[in-house]
């Protein structure tokens, strides 16, 4: 390789990583920088850091609408993973009996629909309350989704309700965010399907958007549920 | 201080590491012009860019955790998945053909996108003064391998000029951007 250029300039990592990202490498370079980012912490910094000061070159790229198939394609592709959820998810199905119906009401709807097959893996339900919030939770301990539906949920515009399960050790466990308007699927952690028994609460609190930044709720909780079995 | 679309597709990343398929359908709403516009800059070809967008979305539905808004900005880390994905896809290809330099580079003058709602102002102000300070080469050089994800050897080939040249050049121009950006 010739060496006319002068390498006295950029530290030769540097520049590799500044490289990397401009795409300048040929196909056996790339893959080798590729090993390291996975490697190489310090040298995943670099490129982390190029990436973020070169991304406004993209603003001069004129946005070119895909044709509406490609979602087609993507939402195809997810099927098979997370069809389960999708009568338990629908808003429409729930808002017929959330308005009004009490939490012990609805609990029983939910046992209309779960059709448990062994005595060990029974759903659990929470009925979440507090003020002027009530959300329904089911847990399907055969799949591990958690089914939220939110039948009144008021918090702040620019905040965001977050999930907490609280095991016997009173630890709270993020379990993901909620939506003020429509039902969400999150799924328990592996680590915690032990945790989500008939003696755990759960509670609702409000976070910035993206959720408590700590790790613990940082904000208000305006409602709690204890699980019950059906 | 972030924008309300900077917010909004914030929280549909966090919905799709939740699992939440509507999570990634906003991403996809907001996104998907903007990525569709890069791969197909670097790919050149309706039908792979489209195959590769498919795949940046599918990525981004199994990587969603691995995003962090507190480390890189979403659209940063959106736009990087799809060049990754499309430089991939080209360079496991023989051989392309690219437009001559002045051809790939001559929206260099078009205005700041309207899409700049999504992206960091301050961040992008800050590389086109930067670029400003540049020769005109090097700034072509830098931008051409950008868009295109061209290798040194295709820029040194566009720009006509000898591969240790090129690259000379390019590093030249790298080392006194990242001297002003970090001013």
């Amino acid at each position: 390789m010739s060496d006319t250029f002068d390498h006295s300039q950029l530290p030769q990592d540097d520049a590799l990583a500044a490289e990397f990202v401009l795409g300048l490498l040929s196909q056996a370079d790339r893959q080798a920088a590729e090993r390291r980012i996975a490697r190489e912490p310090a040298f995943a910094g670099l490129v982390a850091h190029w990436e973020a000061q070169l991304v406004p070159f993209a603003d001069d790229i004129a946005p070119v609408q895909p044709p509406h198939d490609v979602w087609l394609r993507i939402s195809t592709a997810l099927r098979p993973e997370k069809v389960q959820a999708s009568r338990w998810a629908s808003l429409a199905f729930w808002r017929g009996f959330a308005i009004g119906a009490s939490g012990l009401a609805l609990a029983s709807l939910v046992a209309l629909f779960v059709v448990p097959n062994a005595p060990s893996q029974k759903p659990l339900v929470a009925t979440i309350t507090g003020g002027n919030t009530t959300l329904v939770a089911t847990i399907d301990p055969r799949t591990n989704n958690i089914v939220v539906v939110p039948a009144a949920l008021n918090i702040p515009a620019d905040k965001v309700p977050e999930l907490w399960l609280i095991p016997a050790d009173g630890k709270p466990r993020s379990l993901g965010i909620l939506r003020r308007d429509q039902a969400v699927t999150l799924v328990l952690p592996p680590g915690l399907a032990t945790q989500a028994t008939a003696a755990a609460v759960l509670a609702v609190s409000v976070e910035p958007p993206g959720g408590s930044p700590t790790g613990l709720p940082t904000g208000p909780v305006i409602g709690q549920g204890k699980l019950t079995n059906l | 201080m972030e924008s309300d679309a900077r917010q909004l597709l914030v929280s549909a990343l966090v919905r799709t590491a939740a699992g939440e398929r509507t999570g990634l359908q906003t991403t996809y709403r907001l996104t998907s012009a903007k990525l569709f516009g890069v791969c197909l800059r670097i790919l050149g070809e309706r039908a792979e860019a489209e195959d590769v967008l498919q795949e940046v979305y599918l990525t981004v539905w199994r990587k969603a955790a691995d995003f962090d808004p507190a480390r890189a900005s979403p659209m940063t880390w959106l736009i990087t998945i799809a060049r990754n994905r499309a430089i991939d896809r080209v360079r496991s290809k023989a051989q392309r053909k690219l437009d001559p330099i002045e051809a790939a580079t001559e929206v260099a003058d078009a205005t700041p996108s309207a899409q700049a709602s999504l992206e960091d102002a301050q961040s992008s102000a800050k590389l086109h003064g930067c670029l400003g300070g540049l020769a005109e080469r090097e700034q072509t050089a830098l931008r051409g391998a950008y868009f295109d994800g061209a290798t040194y050897e295709e820029m040194a080939e566009r720009m006509t000029m000898p591969l240790g040249t090129m690259k000379s050049l390019i590093r030249r121009a790298l080392m006194k951007l990242k001297t002003c950006l970090e001013q």
